[in-house]
């Protein structure tokens, strides 16, 4: 978790560009639907009325209050309530540690959602959930109404033995939240010694976007055989084996000289000598970065919401309404489903929850067979990259969402192509969430 | 003659279609389905790979039969397999109706 003054002194001592479009997102709340901008893409339809509150403005959160708005017309009062002034993306995030990308290059404002689409920004920390008198708490003591709640809140981390400080996190950074974090790990690498070794761990799935530890081992190895000769990349995985697009990964930690340990568990880890303790055995490190085990956001968990495991939410995925909670949604990688914890799907789960929602202001029944798609480029060195890809279809027996065919696909080969194409898909996603 | 005719079926179809629009407007065929194409091919099918609204229907069903025969599969040719006949001609329908 990076903590607010911590982000704020990044801000500062970064020189990163509080863009305009992220402050301007929450000071032009009050100007909503009356600018002509909204005016252009948010239609008036008659007998579509209904107050949406959003908590959280990632992927899923972004792209559901900006489809209501599309979708729905100005009946549909959507409010969003993000903690941070701007998102910061995790996909391509991989690339600040080979230094292709920075930080600041991932950051996405708010200015489009809130003066394009009319959508009421506001900035702050959900203290209370009331599904039953249908309204929210912030921790200013601001109440907000609703008739509908989504909850896109992502991930929080499980506690790591060794790693209950600030100092040890410090020290070990995850980097799966992009930002401080992303930073101050690319920052370690890039001061490893010649011969040194970095030590990165996955935790057993679900965790936020499954081929990501594998892609992150990668394209380290691959700046690090060009800049740190002898140097080392030993990855610890507490699954059995390569959780996706197996075939680039192990052409990849091959081409790398990787080396790759399935089950293995961590026991804890000794930020003074830097080391990892595992059921295989001790492993030292110049570099440590363990992905720990991971549960839905905090405003899941501290409501009681958790009902999958204690960790996550399950819901019907025809609507993404909880399946123990009338009138709250939860969208993205905090709910449990079939489908895979990853940006590109949590933007087309928000597009179903907002077709549902739209529907039922409209006192109509939600599509009884909605389609939704994975599709992600995953880096195996600088300048080559892989894909995997998979279409999900409602199966009504199981009440799941299904792959057509199957399987999910994964490219033939890595290829210079599909790394260009990674950009230009990178740059459309984000357009589609947050413009 | 035929002004007259075309005047009264004019007036016969209005209300009609004043009908159609408003139980449309929230449930448009195909639209979710296409919104699926919409992180790589931008928000309502322009702005990101080839620009889909607008293009003929026919033309739209005629390119994905062909990516799945395509093997190995690339990316799209994998999406082209992944919705029955059905859902891509209300795919296709609903991005012929956008403004190219």
């Amino acid at each position: 978790m990076i903590k607010r003054r911590d982000f704020i002194k990044l801000l500062s001592s970064a020189g990163v560009g509080m863009t305009a479009a992220g402050w301007s997102g929450f000071a032009a709340a009050d100007k909503r639907r009356t600018t002509s901008a909204a005016a252009a893409v948010v239609p008036t339809i008659a007998g579509v009325k209904g107050r949406v509150v959003v908590i959280g403005g990632g992927m899923g959160g972004a792209t559901v209050a900006k489809y209501l708005r599309m979708w729905g017309g100005t009946g549909v009062d959507v409010t969003l309530v993000e903690r941070e002034p701007v998102y910061t993306s995790n996909i391509m995030s991989n690339l600040v540690l080979n230094g292709q990308r920075t930080v600041q290059s991932l950051q996405y404002g708010y200015g489009n959602l809130a003066n394009k689409y009319g959508i009421r920004m506001m900035q702050g920390n959900v203290v209370a959930i009331d599904p039953v008198g249908r309204k929210i708490t912030l921790a200013d003591g601001t109440l907000l109404a609703y008739d509908k709640l989504v909850l896109s809140p992502g991930i929080d981390f499980e506690t790591v033995p060794g790693l209950e400080t600030a100092e040890a996190q410090a020290k070990v950074p995850h980097a799966w939240k992009a930002g401080q974090q992303t930073t101050a790990l690319r920052n370690m690498i890039a001061a490893m010694p010649n011969n040194g070794a970095f030590v990165m761990s996955i935790p057993a799935a679900p965790y936020r976007c499954p081929p990501g530890p594998y892609e992150r081992a990668c394209v380290v190895a691959d700046w690090l055989r060009r800049n740190k000769p002898g140097a080392r990349v030993i990855v610890l995985d507490a699954n059995p084996k390569i959780m996706a697009e197996p075939n680039a990964f192990l052409e990849g930690f091959a081409l790398h000289g990787i080396q790759y340990y399935t089950n293995a568990v961590i026991d804890h880890v000794d930020t003074g000598s830097m080391s990892v303790y595992t059921n295989l055995g001790r492993v030292d490190a110049n570099v440590i970065n363990v992905i720990p085990p991971q549960r839905a956001g905090a405003v899941i968990t501290d409501n009681g919401l958790a009902d999958v495991g204690g960790r996550w939410t399950g819901v019907n995925v025809l609507t993404y309404e909880a399946n123990h909670i009338a009138g709250v949604h939860v969208i993205g990688d905090a709910s449990a489903t079939t489908q895979p914890k990853a940006g590109h799907i949590a933007n087309q789960e928000a597009k179903v929850c907002a077709d549902a929602m739209v529907r039922a202001f409209a006192g109509k029944n939600p599509d009884p067979s909605p389609v939704t798609n994975s599709s992600c480029y995953s880096p195996i060195t600088a300048d080559t990259a892989s894909w995997l890809t998979a279409v999900f279809g409602f199966d009504a027996a199981t009440g799941t969402m299904k792959v057509v065919g199957g399987a999910a696909t994964e490219a033939a080969s890595r290829s210079k192509d599909n790394y260009e194409e990674m950009l230009k898909w990178f740059n459309t996603l984000m357009s589609d969430s947050f413009a | 003659m035929n002004r007259t005719l075309g005047s009264l079926v004019a007036l016969a179809l209005a209300p009609a279609a004043a009908h159609a629009q408003t139980t449309s407007a929230v449930e448009v065929p195909g639209r979710l389905l296409a919104s699926n194409c919409f992180q790589c091919h931008g928000t309502n099918g322009s702005g990101g790979f080839e620009r889909l609204a607008g293009m003929s229907s026919s033309e739209i069903v005629k390119e994905i039969q062909e990516m799945r025969r395509e093997n190995p599969p690339e990316m799209m040719d994998v999406h082209a397999r992944g919705y029955t006949d059905a859902q891509i001609k209300l795919i296709a329908d609903y991005f012929a109706k956008l403004a190219r």
